[in-house]
């Protein structure tokens, strides 16, 4: 990788936040871990990692937003591919940060529960990010946040949800859900590398 | 003087803010947000309160569990990134210039954000009471829950809009949000007992482990107490913290301070009064401050009766169930009508509740006899149960209550002397259990009042709840005195 590689690799970095956006992930991967060193009841205990992927997801989702809108991609080739890498790259130490947090702890579901989650929520927000724009695109996690949440809830309370495509209510292994989660992540990772975060004609959104 | 010079007329402050006020609410988040609250409380709330029966309790109660529960995120979002506005878009130099305060400013921003999530609030309200208004057979809306939702919306805006003017930034947004939805979703875990202070949080309504049953608020009216408390504690954090957005204007910092005081006192003050909270009776919160004795009088009804052999009259609350009732202990109706110990009507009473030590609840009622009785609280739609779990639950209730009262000549008889096997064997025969109702479930009644499975009686009782319930009757009404006397046997058992 040449010089001017890294450089430009470092300003995309750079412009989407992404070194905020670490110690953000980081931070949320730590406050899980301290989290779990409390009594939570059964639906604390499966819907707490739930709400750590989703603020992972919304995260990841937020920093796929451009701060130079439409002259940013008459720049070169290379835009898609540092989008690609970008969101990839994150949800892949995402997924991993908060896996480790639970390591040694009694954390409902496991890595493969984990993976699955983060990166459906991730294609949700990165689909958020290409219709809304980055600055909205925290959106889509969080209010799938709620849907998963319930979803978790039914499993208590028939009748249960059972379509895959709320997959947080599926066991950690189920084919259904992790197929839908990884559809909706390969849709995001299309879009955001293909389009892009809208830039919003008004600005950075409504209001 | 001139024109030009002339003092401003009072009312031109206030038009000037109504039309602050309407630029802010044409230009706001949240409206764009609207669809997501509604899409959130279709999902979660909405379809969850019509699958419960049109009683005005259970809906208006789950009401308040639920609907700010949905429009935690798209409110305290839109709240955050609208508060962040100024210093998101590097515009608050700019704007410093202008002829309003900031605090002023940003209390209209904050004021059309919220006028927007109360409108998606009260929308959401409005559909469930009218439908339900439709559909229930007794009693009017219960306010308090739609109240406590309603006062807890600007709270919600409030911290979402405070974070984000003092934190403006991309990530803030929707870290606040989740910051919240955690902190209100599961602020109640901590929660132990009628006395916890968490049962401020305005999602809870009623006690933590019984929440939205049929039995609270049905036969006693509906005790505002803790929702008072709710309201007062979302009405003073508000308060507070759009006081806190004004200190760093110099000109209204001890205006603002003032105000934030008082917003932390009334907050404070109403979580205090949680912790006096007590469970009364009837399954509600009772805060002493707060209560009104005029509150403890049993509300007056007329009952709804079934045409049965023996009547079975039950609150109107709980008509829809009549017939489910009448169905499940149809066949005991008609065997025990008539006899000797068997009511003359069989009449619906108020649940009684009790707080165990951490959330326990003890849940009781009825008679000593079966001419009173209370209908189970996990009625059919209610998390989920079934009718023919409820069919099974009156049978071992009412059903084996009717029974051993009429065959056995009441509870005196029960307690002065064991059952004879022929007694037990004419109870087990009477009582029509669901497959459903499984052996387990039984238990703790073989022996004392169902026969040994297996055994010579349990036989007997097989060849007795062949017969019909006419055929039943016929027998039971020459041969009562010698069973309750001992002087059948079970051979001698039809």
């Amino acid at each position: 990788m040449t010089a001017d590689a890294v450089r430009l690799v470092r300003l995309h970095a750079v412009s989407r936040r992404l070194p905020v956006a670490l110690v953000l992930l980081a931070v949320c991967a730590a406050g899980l871990r301290g989290l779990l060193y409390g009594h939570w009841d059964d639906y604390g205990a499966l819907q707490l990692p739930l709400i750590f992927e989703a603020a992972s997801a919304a995260i990841i989702a937020v920093t796929a937003g451009s701060p130079f809108g439409e002259p940013e991609r008459a720049t070169g080739r290379w835009l898609p591919y540092l989008r690609l890498g970008t969101a990839v790259t994150l949800t892949g130490l995402a997924s991993g940060a908060l896996a480790a947090a639970g390591t040694g702890m009694p954390l409902a579901g496991g890595f493969a529960d984990i993976v699955r989650n983060v990166a459906g929520l991730t294609g949700i927000g990165l689909l958020c990010a290409t219709v809304l724009g980055g600055p909205l695109a925290w959106t889509g996690p969080l209010a799938y946040l709620v849907a998963g949440v319930y979803g978790l809830y039914t499993d208590w309370h028939p009748p249960a949800l059972s379509t895959p495509w709320i997959w947080p209510a599926r066991p950690p292994h189920d084919v259904g859900g992790a197929l839908c989660a990884a559809v909706v992540f390969a849709a995001g990772l299309t879009a955001i590398t293909l389009r892009g975060a809208r830039v919003p004609a008004g600005g950075d959104g409504p209001g | 003087m001139t024109a030009a010079s002339a003092p401003a007329a009072p009312w031109s402050a206030v038009l000037g803010s109504g039309r602050l006020l309407r630029l802010e609410l044409r230009h706001n988040a949240m409206l764009w947000l609207l669809p997501v609250a509604f899409a959130l409380f279709w999902y979660n709330g909405y379809r969850e309160i019509m699958a419960l029966p049109p009683m005005w309790n259970l809906r208006a109660m789950t009401l308040q569990n639920r609907l700010l529960f949905d429009l935690m995120i798209p409110a305290t979002g839109a709240a955050a990134w609208m508060g962040s506005r100024e210093g998101r878009r590097s515009i608050t130099d700019l704007v410093a210039g202008t002829a309003r305060p900031r605090w002023s400013r940003q209390l209209a921003t904050w004021a059309a954000t919220t006028a927007w999530a109360e409108i998606g609030c009260l929308a959401c309200v409005a559909v469930v009471y009218l439908i339900t208004a439709r559909h229930a057979s007794w009693g009017g809306p219960l306010w308090w829950p739609a109240v406590v939702s309603v006062a807890g919306v600007p709270a919600l805006t409030a911290i979402g809009f405070a974070a984000g003017a003092w934190f403006p930034g991309r990530f803030v947004t929707p870290l606040v949000t989740v910051v919240v939805f955690f902190g209100l979703a599961y602020g109640t875990q901590a929660a132990s007992g009628d006395h916890s202070y968490w049962q401020i949080s305005p999602l809870t309504a009623g006690a933590f482990d019984i929440g939205a049953a049929p039995g609270v608020a049905s036969f006693y009216p509906y005790l505002p107490d803790l929702s008072i408390a709710q309201v007062m504690f979302t009405a003073g954090l508000t308060v507070a913290i759009l006081g806190a957005l004004g200190i760093p204007v110099a000109r209204m910092r001890w205006l603002a301070a003032a105000v934030t005081a008082a917003g932390l006192a009334a907050a404070g003050t109403a979580v205090a009064l949680a912790g006096t909270g007590r469970l009364d009776p009837h399954g509600m919160i009772a805060i002493p401050a707060l209560h009104d004795a005029a509150s403890d009088q049993p509300v007056r009804y007329t009952p709804v009766c079934g045409r049965t052999p023996i009547p079975v009259c039950v609150h109107p609350a709980f008509a829809t169930f009549l017939p489910a009732v009448t169905a499940a202990v149809g066949p005991e109706l008609t065997e025990f009508a008539g006899l000797p110990g068997a009511p003359a009507r069989i009449s619906q009473v108020a649940v009684v509740y009790r707080q165990d030590p951490g959330n326990g609840i003890t849940v009781s009622g009825g008679g000593p006899g079966a001419a009173a009785f209370v209908l189970p609280d996990e009625v059919p739609g209610r998390l989920g149960t079934t009718g023919a779990e409820f069919a099974a639950q009156l049978d071992e209730g009412l059903g084996l209550q009717l029974a051993s009262d009429v065959i056995l000549g009441g509870s005196n008889r029960a307690a002065a002397s064991a059952p004879s096997q022929a007694e037990l064997a004419v109870i087990a025969g009477s009582v029509r259990f669901p497959p459903s109702v499984e052996a387990r479930d039984l238990a703790p009644v073989f022996g004392s009042l169902l026969p040994q499975p297996g055994s010579p009686a349990a036989q007997a009782a097989r060849r007795f709840a062949a017969l019909t319930p006419a055929a039943r009757h016929a027998w039971l009404a020459g041969h009562l005195a010698a069973l309750r006397a001992g002087r059948v046997s079970l051979a001698q058992l039809p």
